[in-house]
């Protein structure tokens, strides 16, 4: 009596098929589960045993065997419950399993299945390794029809899935989930119609979305800096097909995908708090590392409060995903591999007290403090950052004069030009420009690069900052719509380099 | 504040200096331009009339006044807060140099091989105050350093004078209080000669800028220097707004002034500079 059923495990955003082979034989009553499983599937025992005899069938008296091959994979979580337990009914009725199907669920004692975590990413890959069908828990399945060219079968309970199996009552496969089309008229939470001023900052803000550059913000407490990078989102283009996956996988592995609107266009926006761990920012935990604030923030903006405040080797590990966008996370159940593509807003005080530059405050902090502290944040995780402004306190009193800029619907029109045409030039954007195709996709013409190197030389660049810098011309130009890149275009990306200082 | 014993003061270079009065000039380490201006101007124009320029050798206002003193080929002295031989800040080792050079001197209450001490700044701000004839603020926010010295002199019965700033600036709120205090103003050295009672000669106008940007600019650039002070930073924006022009052009024009030396920028935006940048166009 020997039933084999296929599932998976998830590996990051990979997975790995499991078979879940079942054996009743003859012996002494015993149930074992063997092939490496973590205690969390060990314990899958008495859940199985308990969903099986509560759905009215019938569970072996007998010496039962569960093996979960390949036996060198550790396996972890409890989406090993259904496949489990229709492996040990299906070797009691003798039965085989359906082909080209895999099965993910946790079961509850009465036999209902309830939600696992990662059914679209499950589904995604199972889709792609060949199999056909999926039993996923009916509070998933919308999440899983997602995927195209699979289908889906929502599993209120273990009894159904039986009687589904035998074809006494076959279970309606799961529509499509069409994903709902970004609208129009998407009302942001942040519109910088808000944002009274800040002329400046609200055209960094422009640029850093339209060229997909990093920006720092610097100013006093309570300049405005937080409102400004929450209108990130509102002027980024919505989320490709594609990217919206992403996004949404990411969310799936964590559990929090929306089971009503499980595709979302709105770009993610994430902001730690500067206490955050290694773990939470980058990505971590026991066994197999779980995503990231970064990883959360993929496709979207991660937003970096009190920069200075952050510990220092927690903001060194940025530098990674920072420069390829994506980050390796090895722990003692493996290594994993996140999507972590993402525009850094980092934001932070001039000086310790904060208020260096006000008008109206005067700065308390000596000039070796504000140095000890402009060196905290300098060096290389400054240094991958293009953009960095000053933005200034308008005093309460002033913000009615302040003149009102626009909203975010025109800023965003612009973008998403600047976007396509560097999407049309060179198939990415100008952030992600390698120097030898930089040179190639953004020409400089004499009295640009003149004016480009007498900075540098001032300044006593590094190449890497000659680099941004230009990438940043890059976009001027794109966001003027021209193909060339003129002086106004080289000084405009220079005057965004707010901590070099002539030597 | 127990005053230090004089006599027992370290000292590097020529020490005592030659007889003739001595003035201190002291103020903010974060000066603006216009303080910076001003104090290297009055140290320039004390020394030519033959005064000694007392400072602190710290950042700012005591390095523009050493140096002004340097460029008028006076004598200055460097009143240190650490041992004579550990020059605070080190940027300024150079500059102590020179002032050894010039036969001025470095002093100190302090034993050699002391360290930078929070505690020790006070106590060299009394003798600064013990060896001038005056004392001269030029830009001191509340709670500045230069304010204790100018107390000092007050309980030493020295004068106490101060330069007058923007009203806006918060490196006025010092000097100000000051003048309502009953400090002597300070427009030009002439005023401060006039206090210790020395009729020298001032060579140079003091109310004349000093050494003014001498490069011409391009003309379409000209127009915002103009809209800049050198007190106030204005940010890009500000400029912006006045002259109704995209803030991404005003913000390169901007760079270029920056680039030529014209303008500085500060943490809260831009200010005009008085002296020539570094480089030459």
């Amino acid at each position: 009596m020997l039933a084999s059923v296929d599932s998976c495990v998830l590996v990051g955003l990979e997975a790995r098929r499991v078979e879940v082979q079942a054996d009743a034989s003859t012996g002494s009553v015993v149930f074992n589960i063997v092939g490496l499983a973590a205690t969390s599937v060990k314990e899958a025992r008495e859940r199985v045993r308990s969903a099986i005899r509560n759905s009215g069938l019938e569970f072996p008296r007998q010496r039962l065997t569960v093996n979960l091959a390949p036996a060198e994979l550790r396996k972890e979580g409890s989406g090993l419950d259904l496949p489990m337990a229709v492996a040990v009914a299906l070797a009691m009725m003798r039965k085989a399993a359906p082909p080209r199907s895999a099965f993910l669920g946790e079961l509850a004692l009465d036999g209902a299945v309830c939600h696992v975590d990662g059914v679209l990413v499950a589904a995604r890959w199972l889709r792609r390794h060949g199999f056909e069908r999926v039993f996923v828990p009916a509070s998933d399945a919308r999440e899983a029809a997602l995927i195209d060219g699979v289908e889906v079968i929502p599993c209120a309970d273990l009894a159904s899935v039986i009687a589904h199996i035998t074809g006494e009552q076959p279970i309606q496969p799961q529509p499509p989930t069409q994903p709902i089309l970004a609208t129009e008229t998407e009302a942001f939470e942040h519109d910088l119609i808000e944002v009274h001023g800040q002329e400046e900052a609200r055209r960094a803000l422009e640029v850093a979305a339209a060229g997909g550059h990093h920006l720092l913000l610097s100013g006093p407490p309570g300049a405005g800096k937080t409102m400004l990078a929450r209108c990130l989102p509102g002027i980024l283009p919505p989320l490709e097909l594609s990217e919206a996956l992403e996004v949404a996988q990411v969310r799936s592995l964590l559990g929090d995908l929306s089971s009503a609107k499980p595709l979302d266009w709105s770009r993610p926006f994430r902001a730690p708090h500067h206490g955050v761990s290694m773990a939470g920012l980058i990505g971590g935990g026991a066994g197999l590392a779980q995503p990231g604030e970064i990883s959360r923030a993929h496709q979207g903006v991660l937003f970096l409060d009190e920069l200075a405040e952050f510990q220092a080797n927690v903001l060194q590990a940025l530098r990674q995903p920072l420069e390829i966008g994506r980050v390796a996370i090895t722990r003692s159940g493996g290594s994993v591999t996140y999507p972590a593509h993402f525009t850094l807003v980092a934001a932070t005080n001039p000086c310790p007290c904060g208020w260096a530059g006000d008008g109206r405050r005067a700065c308390r902090c000596t000039p070796a403090m504000v140095d000890a502290y402009q060196r905290r944040l300098s060096g290389p995780l400054l240094d991958r950052i293009d953009l960095k402004v000053g933005v200034r306190r308008v005093p309460l009193d002033a913000l009615a004069s302040e003149p009102k800029g626009e909203s975010s619907a025109p800023v965003r029109e612009r973008v998403i030009a600047a976007r396509r045409r560097q999407l049309d030039r060179q198939g990415c954007l100008n952030a992600q420009l390698k120097p030898a195709r930089l040179r190639q996709m953004a020409a400089l013409d004499a009295a640009s690069r003149q004016t480009l190197e007498r900075w540098a030389e001032q300044r006593s660049l590094t190449a890497r900052g000659f680099h941004r810098a230009w990438r940043v011309a890059r976009t001027s130009a794109d966001l003027d719509g021209s193909e060339q890149i003129g002086e106004r275009h080289i000084l405009e990306a220079l005057g965004y380099r707010l901590n070099d200082v002539a030597a | 504040m127990s005053l230090p014993d004089l006599s027992d003061l370290h000292a590097r270079g020529r020490w005592p200096p030659p007889e003739g009065p001595r003035v201190a000039i002291v103020g903010s380490r974060r000066p603006s331009p216009y303080g910076e201006a001003v104090a290297e101007q009055l140290g320039t124009d004390l020394a030519r009339a033959g005064v000694i320029v007392v400072s602190g050798l710290a950042l700012g206002i005591d390095a523009a006044a050493h140096r002004g003193a340097l460029n008028g080929g006076g004598i200055t002295v460097a009143v240190m807060g650490t041992g004579v031989d550990v020059v605070y800040p080190a940027a300024h080792s150079r500059l102590a140099e020179e002032i050894l050079a010039a036969g001025g001197a470095l002093v100190s209450q302090f034993p050699d091989g002391t360290i930078p001490r929070r505690q020790n700044f006070p106590a060299r701000n009394w003798t600064m105050a013990s060896i001038s004839d005056a004392v001269v603020v030029v830009e001191a926010g509340q709670g500045s350093g230069a304010l204790i010295t100018a107390e000092a002199a007050l309980h030493l019965h020295k004068e106490v004078m101060a330069v007058p700033g923007s009203v806006f600036s918060p490196l006025s709120v010092g000097t100000h209080g000051l003048l309502r205090d009953g400090a002597g103003l300070v427009q030009n050295a002439r005023d401060i000669l006039a206090v210790i009672g020395l009729g020298g000669e001032v060579l140079d106008d003091p109310l004349l800028p000093p050494e003014r940007l001498r490069f011409a600019l391009r003309p379409e650039r000209d127009g915002i220097v103009a809209h800049l002070s050198d007190v106030l930073a204005l940010s890009a924006a500000d400029i912006a707004r006045k002259l109704q022009l995209p803030v991404a052009e005003v913000l390169g024009r901007l760079t270029a002034l920056e680039l030529d030396g014209a303008v500085r920028r500060q943490e809260a935006g831009y200010v005009r500079a008085l002296r020539r940048g570094k480089e030459r166009v």
